[in-house]
């Protein structure tokens, strides 16, 4: 770790990097050719996407990573009539698409798709150093990394890596999100950061196994938090330090919650910036968050609307879901989609709910949830969750239809859709 | 899925009653308030009855009318399985 650098980002090239069964570093990662930039690199493989984020911290040219199934023909071509030629990256071979349009490049441009869960992914432009946002000294640490390449949440935990001494990667590919507690255990991952949804699945598959990884740093993210699953990772690793952040390709990483509880302190909206301006400020408007972040991707200056729903619980700000679906009116009572859920979490049987709107006579909507069983603990049916609703929500809350699910969807972003 | 009997939506009204710890009266004249039948629990009747038939029911087709007792929801639900 000591030598000229021609980046700081490359402080992390001996940092460890296991991907694809193989243990290499940064720097020993398989090497791409010379891309053309701008470049949308299109990968199947973490191992394809890391050396993609290698060439652009070397040479500086702008970039964009995702995997190839979330960028379709249609997106393709609007790539390349934005200027981006089209990389599609299979390890030592690789095809390129020239772009359409020719343009200056914007050297050190990285960019992101949004995750599209509001509609098409929208492009937003970051640089290495505004995805940095982890620049204290960091104890020694391996970093599980099962996210999608190219979210905000990947990159995250890539430049972490990247940018820092000693934080070790161990890359799960999606074939291997099954059975990651053990790739992870055998590799001494140390920290992991994954969505709620990825966490319940996990826990839900082989809590045994997943005991077995010895991890001090546990991180959820992407999804709203919910007391019940920091509190179930709480038990199954009492020593390790449970954060969950609130970030997005927008505004960046915003909020980082350290104390184990769901939602932040109310205490910290509308506070005094900093003397550094390090730090966001959060505000709510109605009941909509609302973030000024010094992590904000370009163009993005100044307070932005998030669509995140809020609510206040004592001296706490829950985010509940996103504005637009998290709201269920039920004959003119309003109730959170958000809160439902997190009642229905909270039953000791459940693990994942998924509430929502059905359209129903007279009132309008209905409330109605998905629900995964915990079928260690005994047959519940669909009458046992509605009396437990009824005994914690006002009786236009309680979902009437109750549906159980065999097992826990997920997407490719690791976010299910609650 | 075909259609449901009477006596089918009927099961189904007694299930939405017993959730709610309540009793459905074997009389058809029995009336909604008194027996604590709320549009709550007639929206969930109508969500039940659609997953049994695997459709959606079509409430704008029947006109307005008042559902004051059990027969009413019976004849309404049958009605509007036809529409």
């Amino acid at each position: 770790m000591t030598g000229q650098r021609r980046t700081t980002a490359l402080i992390g090239d001996d940092n460890r990097v296991v991907v694809g069964g193989k243990t290499l570093t940064w720097r020993t990662l398989h090497k791409l050719p010379q891309l053309p930039s701008p470049a949308a690199v299109l990968v199947d493989n973490g191992a394809d996407a890391l050396a993609a984020v290698r060439h652009h911290a070397v040479h500086g040219t702008e970039l964009l990573v995702a995997t190839s199934s979330r960028v379709d023909l249609a997106m393709r071509e609007e790539l390349g009539e934005s200027g981006f030629a089209v990389v599609i990256a299979g390890g030592d071979e690789h095809s390129v698409t020239p772009a359409k349009l020719k343009r200056v490049e914007e050297s050190g441009r990285v960019w992101l798709l949004t995750s599209g869960s509001t509609g098409r992914p929208k492009r937003i432009g970051h640089t290495l150093e505004t995805l940095t946002t982890v620049r204290g000294k960091q104890q020694p640490r391996t970093w599980l990394v099962p996210y999608s390449p190219g979210t905000y949440a990947w990159w995250q935990v890539v430049t972490l890596s990247l940018t820092q001494a000693d934080q070790g990667l161990v890359v799960i590919e999606p074939s291997e999100l099954e059975t990651w507690p053990m790739i992870a255990a055998e590799h001494g991952v140390t920290a992991a950061s994954g969505t709620p949804t990825f966490w319940r699945q996990t826990i839900y598959r082989d809590t045994e196994a997943l005991a077995k990884v010895p991890l001090e740093q546990i991180t959820l993210g992407g999804e709203p938090v919910d007391q019940a699953i920091l509190d179930r990772l709480q038990e199954i690793f009492p020593q390790a330090r449970i954060s969950w952040i609130y970030a997005s390709s927008e505004v960046g990483a915003s909020i980082v919650v350290h104390d184990g509880k769901a939602g932040f302190p109310k205490a910290w909206l509308d506070r005094e910036p900093d003397p550094e301006g390090e730090r966001p400020i959060l505000s709510v408007d109605g009941d909509e968050l609302v973030i000024s972040s010094p992590h904000h991707g370009a163009g993005l200056e100044g307070a932005h609307r998030t669509g995140d729903r809020v609510e206040f619980v004592g001296d706490r700000v829950l985010i509940t879901g996103r504005l637009d679906t998290d709201e269920i009116n039920v004959g003119g009572s309003k109730v959170s989609a958000g809160l439902v859920r997190n009642v229905l979490m909270d039953h000791p049987a459940v693990a994942w709910a998924r509430v929502f709107a059905r359209k129903a006579p007279l009132v309008g909507r209905m409330v109605a949830a998905e629900v995964v069983l915990d079928n260690d603990l005994g047959p519940i049916t669909d009458a046992d969750l509605v009396q437990w609703c009824t005994n914690r929500l006002p009786d236009y809350g309680v979902p009437r239809r109750i549906r159980f699910l065999a097992e826990i969807p997920q997407k490719e972003t690791l976010k299910s859709d609650v | 899925m075909s259609e449901l009997t009477r006596d089918q939506i009927r099961d189904l009204m007694g299930e939405v009653m017993k959730a709610q710890g309540k009793v459905l009266p074997s009389d058809d004249s029995a009336d909604l308030r008194e027996i604590g039948f709320r549009s709550l629990d007639f929206s969930e009747l109508a969500l039940r009855v659609e997953d049994e038939i695997g459709d959606e029911l079509n409430f704008d087709a029947p006109g307005l009318r008042q559902i004051a007792k059990v027969g009413d929801v019976l004849d309404f639900i049958e009605q509007l399985q036809s529409a």
